[in-house]
């Protein structure tokens, strides 16, 4: 169903182009962001925009929609010359945009939010009526079946993301442009996605559509172009490309797929979970719910799921972020830790990579050096009698800084704000794996970052395991969770839904657990695990 | 008892129209944490408005559209003051709590600067004038009967123009902010600011507009205050009244409903505080004053108030959500985080 | 690695200038105050026939020379006294919001945890008869007690803010009211033995120096032409500066600020956030609260008992010190003396000309008005001055190419033997 599809979809080759980004030059302060860029876009094509973070997709999107006024370089639409300004201009050039981080005001109902800043009025006031009638006959032409009147902070991801589409063909526009659009979702509502998409493009819309994942640019798209580090690099047939060709062409070398390691060699039992459950707070069910599993060191047990399943406050009960209720019980090292403190757990063996390294990782107006100790200040190496030996501070952090490349301006004495977020991880990474520790939790760890710096923490991550550590590791990649782990545990709303081998299963499978639609039989027998060695 | 709830309602409506001032602000994303200073200054020039008016024998025979313009002063002014809390946290990105205190010293400052160096005195009291028959005219109530029924007699009675228009004002702003397209975006700019940028809306403007009209709410409250409830004096304070109303207006959860609901409750406390020995019921055929004869001292009632509205925020606070974005300044290349 | 080390020192260096960006911010904050307190003159001067537009000059000046406005020698070290003496309250206030600021909250309660230690302070102090107990005993008892009073006080915003999460502002300006009400009770309840009615000065308390009790002068006062002038100023100056150590070099001063940059990371971390939100308020409320004490037990003050309408104003002056002073506790003592300095030219100018002393509160408020601004104005001196610190890494990057091998191999050692 690939690339004959193009006939199908009726490409228009013989009209001018439906966008034409030409020569684009956008500068900031010391950093080139788009160097002399050009794509093209045809009436009723899917055009991939391909590259790594920090390649210069969104700045080129944002030209497009008038956030930013290039240096050099002009945008047609339709062969005609236009000034894009802002995104009024764009808006009504008919182009339109699902954000990766989706435009919604969640306290708004779905109608409210499709017709938000286009409101029809009578006598000056909002009258839903007509929009109500045009937004369901749009829903049920794409197939996006969406509940109008549902307020967006309650429905799921992905009828939020059907919204952000019903928000765009709401006002007529022809080009679309999805931003890694498929990064919260499930296999499955993927493969949705993409139908939604190719039946779009059927109806003479053209689209963009950004993102860094070779196997959906295959399978969706007709062209693509690739960025890389503020460069253009080329624009390519799918049908006449590969996923190698194309990864070689994002990263500017050959990639591995495969994470080199070796068969882990399970030992014995550093961390068990027990009947683990957790309150919601936005919502009445538990968002954890009765979850029992044992981790074992020199393995990496993975914990899947898709964003919102309870991952999440599965992490923080374990780190003591958050209190679980009554009957939970949370043993490390055969210890039970369930009633013990934050600084309790850090200093027994837990060491924490956060889901987000902004809200918990790191104090970013702190130097760098300052959040090498951030666990480890009361310590006597780091103090004494309530005084910081500073000396030592800087010593360790100096320490840290070369074992783990941490790259800065000025070393240890940087505002950790003003470095970028691939050595701010690394930051968190490298005083993670530093401390003392069995047990490592890492949530998200290569979030946002290029492939160097995702195969560099995954090979730590590895080497650690091998040194005889427990890792404990919460991913939303399913590229990360098949290549990394030794064992999966798929999480479903709040419930852990099955125990897969990662050698045994495939993405699809794993996708099903993941959207609910299989399930191993309930309870924590499942979850035991580790036999196997 | 209709004495109290004439009273209470006094107390009631400047509270009212101060919290909802609160939400134009806070509901487009500006924290206005100056809606004290505010109310000084609104009271402070809607004074000086009908000082001067009064100076002109027609408006002293017309006290009551004297009393209206002097509303319409003290929100113009009102509006002008909150543009330097808009501006600085708009155009300047300041930090909105250090902004809104600067209004609160700015207010009284320029207040008894000004009152001191034009009339020598440390308070502007708005007087009694004789009118063109001889009657004395204050700035005061519209109807002065005794016939009206015990319902009538609580709205109606010795009530002041003000107190209608500020109901009235009230119900017509709560409508607005939920129905009209405008209070649709100036919402979604509290919420979502990206969002709304997204679609088009201009959200600077829209935060301008909140950061105003809320600045012509607090003046107008201001005026209103100090007309019924301050005996017409403007000294460069409103009692602590502006903070008040914001603590109602967190207790009201940012809604209409709540705030009203909160402003009749503080109205009632505070008033209270004020009237407390003068509150009698019968028994058998006499007026018992029971709270003065309770011999508790002033401050008792005077601080009830306050205590109420710490217990109460201790009990709400669970539910209490305040618009996702207020307080953030607005940076339209800044990428959102989540 | 010696290389390494070389280089860092270089660059620590030049790091620790950004405090000059600080102060050149502040200056330009105060220099705007001062433009604004200018041209309202000016106005008022042209608005006002009576007024001649020379007087506004003559203003600026007067409110500028502070003291040195007075006149004659004996005059202007009998207004440097008394200046430096009420400086002291006025730095221990803005201490107090300094604390606050740096663990992320605002402390707008202190004028209700100055009220609270000055009643407390003065119920000790003039309760205790001095022919039984030394006066210099009473004297620090009075000062402790104030002391406490101020921090249990202050308590209960971070009290409230801890466990209920409810604003701290909103608690704060509750609690002023409410000590206002409270201070006024107590001594309308008591007053029969604290009310000054020797003086016949029947809305004030009693002098602590009737019974005995007053803060040392050292003879300080005379040199200061008879003016109020104590120890108190040396005393608080000590206080800003032990509090700039614990904020910069112990252990709990870095769980303060990192709890103030960021919530979550310090509870990641496994600090007990909610134990600092309260600590932090507490020392803040005795900061504020000592002050309060250090100016009654001055001796020779008059505490105005019925205060139940009016708030300290030296409370909310401990914002503007606070934030002139970028929450620095030695800029604090700077940044203090400034603002009185200030208003001792506004009475000089209330005095000699036909303005009034409420310039300075305006000047005042202006000030602060641009110091909600002076972290971005501080943001952007830093980068004109420090450029290096804004490069972002990626240029390293081409510097060192190669990848490093996982190093968690080597050191398993140390972690994996550890049971």
């Amino acid at each position: 169903m690939d690339n004959n599809a193009a006939a199908e979809r009726n490409i228009r080759t013989d009209i001018p182009y439906a966008i034409e980004m030409s020569h684009i030059t956008k500068e900031f302060p010391g950093i080139i962001a788009n160097d002399d860029i050009t794509l093209q876009l045809r009436r009723g094509e899917i055009h991939a925009l391909l590259g790594e973070n920090g390649a210069g997709k969104s700045t080129l999107m944002s030209v497009l929609f008038g956030l930013y006024q290039p240096e050099k370089g002009k945008i047609f639409k339709d062969g005609k010359e236009v000034k894009i300004n802002n995104p009024n201009d764009a808006n009504e050039l008919g182009i339109g945009m699902v954000h990766q981080h989706f435009k919604l005001v969640e306290v708004f109902s779905v109608l409210d939010n499709i017709i938000l800043g286009t409101e029809p009025t009578k006598m000056g006031f909002v009258s839903e009526k007509a929009a109500r009638k045009r937004v369901m006959e749009l829903s049920n032409s794409y197939g996006l079946n969406v509940d109008p009147d549902a307020l967006v902070e309650d429905i799921t991801v992905g009828m939020q993301q059907r919204t952000e589409i019903l928000k765009m063909l709401y006002r007529n526009n022809n080009i679309l442009i999805f931003d890694e659009p498929t990064a919260v979702l499930t296999p499955q509502e993927i493969a949705e996605l993409i139908q939604i998409i190719k039946g779009l493009a059927r109806e003479g819309k053209s689209i963009l559509f950004i993102s860094h994942k070779l196997t959906e640019i295959m399978e969706v798209a007709d062209r693509c172009t690739v960025l890389r580090k503020g460069k253009y690099v080329g624009t390519v047939n799918i049908a006449d490309t590969t996923k190698e060709e194309l990864s070689n062409m994002m990263v500017g070398r050959d990639v591995k797929f495969v994470v080199d390691k070796e068969e882990a060699k399970p030992s014995d039992v550093v961390f068990e979970v027990d009947h683990l459950t957790v309150k919601s707070k936005i919502h009445k069910k538990n968002a954890v719910n009765d979850v029992s599993f044992k981790v074992r060191r020199g393995e990496i047990v993975c914990i899947a799921g898709i964003d919102g399943n309870g991952q999440s406050e599965l992490v923080y009960a374990i780190t003591g972020l958050e209190k679980p209720e009554p009957g939970s019980k949370i043993v490390l090292d055969g210890e039970d830790v369930t009633k013990k403190s934050v600084r309790y757990r850090n200093t027994h063996g837990m060491s924490h990579i956060p889901e987000d390294r902004h809200k918990h990782g790191l104090v970013l107006d702190y130097t760098l050096e300052q959040n090498t100790v951030l666990q480890r200040y009361f310590e006597k190496e780091f103090q004494k009698s309530g005084f910081i030996r500073f000396g030592r501070v800087r010593e360790y952090s100096e320490l840290l800084i070369d074992k783990y490349d941490i790259r800065s301006g000025m070393g240890p004495v940087t505002i950790v704000k003003n470095m970028s977020g691939g050595n701010q991880q690394k930051i968190i990474i490298g005083r993670e794996m530093d401390r003392e520790h069995d047990l490592l939790i890492a949530v998200q760890p290569t979030r946002g970052l290029d492939v160097g710096a995702i195969e560099f923490i995954h090979e730590n991550i590895v080497a650690l395991r091998d040194s005889g550590k427990a890792v404990l590791l919460v991913s939303l990649e399913l590229e990360e969770v098949m290549n990394l782990s030794d064992r999966i545990l798929v999480m479903y709303e709040g419930e852990i839904v099955g125990e897969l081998d990662p050698r045994k299963t495939n993405p699809q499978e794993l996708g099903l657990y993941m959207s609910g639609a299989k399930r191993d039989k309930a309870g924590a027998d499942h979850a035991e695990g580790g036999e196997r060695q | 008892m209709i004495f109290l709830l004439q009273k209470t309602l006094i107390f009631t409506i400047p509270l009212l129209i101060v919290a909802l001032a609160g939400v134009f602000a806070e509901r487009s994303g500006i924290i206005n944490i100056a809606l004290d200073g505010i109310m000084i200054f609104g009271a402070f020039v809607g004074a000086l408005g009908a000082l001067l008016l009064r100076g002109n024998p027609f408006f002293v025979d017309h006290n009551q559209l004297t009393f209206i313009l002097a509303m319409l002063i003290a929100a113009a002014a009102g509006g002008l003051f909150s543009l330097l809390l808009s501006f600085s946290a708009i155009k300047l990105k300041a930090d909105q709590t250090i902004g809104g205190t600067a209004l609160n010293m700015l207010a009284p400052a320029i207040a008894l600067f000004i009152i001191k160096v034009f009339f020598s005195k440390d308070m502007l009291e708005m007087q009694m004038a004789p009118d063109s028959t001889g009657k004395m005219t204050d700035f005061g109530f519209v109807i002065l009967n005794d016939d009206l029924g015990p319902v009538g007699s609580v709205f109606f009675d010795k009530a002041y123009i003000s107190t209608f228009i500020c109901v009235a004002l009230f119900v017509v702003l709560s409508i607005l902010i939920y129905k009209t397209k405008t209070g649709h975006h100036l919402r979604a700019c509290g919420e979502h600011p990206h969002a709304a940028a997204s679609v088009g809306i201009n959200v600077n403007r829209m935060r301008y507009l909140g950061t105003t009209v809320s600045g012509c709410l607090a003046g107008l409250g201001g005026y209103v205050y100090i007309a019924t409830v301050a005996n017409g004096t403007a000294s460069g304070a409103v009692a602590g009244m502006g903070f008040l109303a914001l603590a109602i207006m967190i207790f009201g959860n940012w809604k209409p409903l709540g705030i009203a609901l909160g402003s009749l409750l503080f109205g009632f406390l505070k008033c209270l505080g004020v009237i407390y020995s003068q509150i009698s019921i019968p028994i058998n055929g006499q007026d018992v004053y029971f709270l003065r004869d309770l011999d508790l001292p002033m401050y008792f009632y005077n601080l009830i108030p306050y205590v109420a509205v710490l217990v109460v925020l201790a009990f709400t606070s669970k539910r209490s959500r305040a618009p996702k974005a207020e307080g953030i300044p607005y940076d339209k290349s800044a990428r959102e985080s989540r | 690695m010696k290389t390494a080390d070389k280089k860092n020192t270089a660059v620590s260096v030049k790091a620790d200038k950004t405090w000059i960006s600080s102060v050149v911010a502040s200056i330009i904050c105060i220099l705007g105050g001062l433009l604004v307190g200018f041209i309202i003159l000016i106005l008022l001067a042209v608005f006002d026939q009576d007024i001649p537009i020379s007087e506004a000059f003559t203003g600026v000046v007067t409110v500028l020379g502070g003291p040195f406005s007075a006149g004659n020698t004996n005059d202007i070290l009998f207004q440097l006294g008394n200046m430096l003496f009420m400086s002291a309250p006025l730095i221990m206030t803005g201490l107090s919001v300094a604390i606050s600021f740096k663990t992320g909250l605002f402390n707008i309660g202190a004028p209700g945890q100055y009220l609270m230690g000055a009643m407390g302070a003065l119920l000790v102090a003039l309760s205790i008869p001095t022919d039984v107990v030394p006066s210099w005993i009473v004297w620090i008892l009075a000062l402790l007690t104030g002391t406490v009073l101020g921090a249990l006080w202050g308590m209960i915003p971070g009290f409230f803010k801890a466990r209920f999460n409810v604003n701290e502002v909103i608690v704060c300006i509750m609690t002023n009211w409410i000590a206002a009400n409270v201070v006024s009770w107590v001594f309308k309840a008591t007053g029969d033995n604290f009310i000054n009615y020797a003086e016949t000065k029947v809305n004030f308390i009693r002098k602590t120096a009737s019974n005995g009790v007053a803060t040392a002068t050292f003879g300080l006062d005379k040199v200061f032409g008879g003016s109020y002038m104590d120890i108190s100023i040396f005393l608080v100056s000590i206080v800003a500066v032990i509090l700039y150590v614990v904020l910069n070099k112990t252990t709990f001063g870095y769980e303060l600020k990192a709890s103030g940059f960021n919530k979550n990371a310090s509870k990641y971390a496994g600090m007990n956030e909610k134990r600092n939100i309260i600590l932090s308020m507490a020392i803040a409320g005795g900061l504020a609260a000592a002050g309060a004490a250090l100016w009654c037990l001055n001796g020779s003050q008059d505490f105005k008992w019925d205060t139940y309408m009016t708030l300290p104003a030296d409370g909310f002056n401990g914002i503007p010190a606070a934030l002139l002073a970028s929450n620095n506790p030695i800029g604090v003592i700077f940044a203090s003396v400034f603002l009185k300095y200030i208003a001792v030219g506004g009475s000089n100018l209330a005095a000699q000309t036909s303005f009034n002393e409420y310039v300075s509160p305006l000047i005042v408020a202006v000030i602060i008005y641009f110091s909600g601004i002076s972290k971005l104005l501080r943001d952007f001196l830093v980068k004109k001055l420090e450029p290096r610190m804004f490069d972002r890494d990626s240029k390293d990057r081409k510097r060192r190419p190669g990848r490093k091998v996982p190093i968690a191999a080597q050191n398993s050692g140390e972690g994996g033997e550890e049971k």
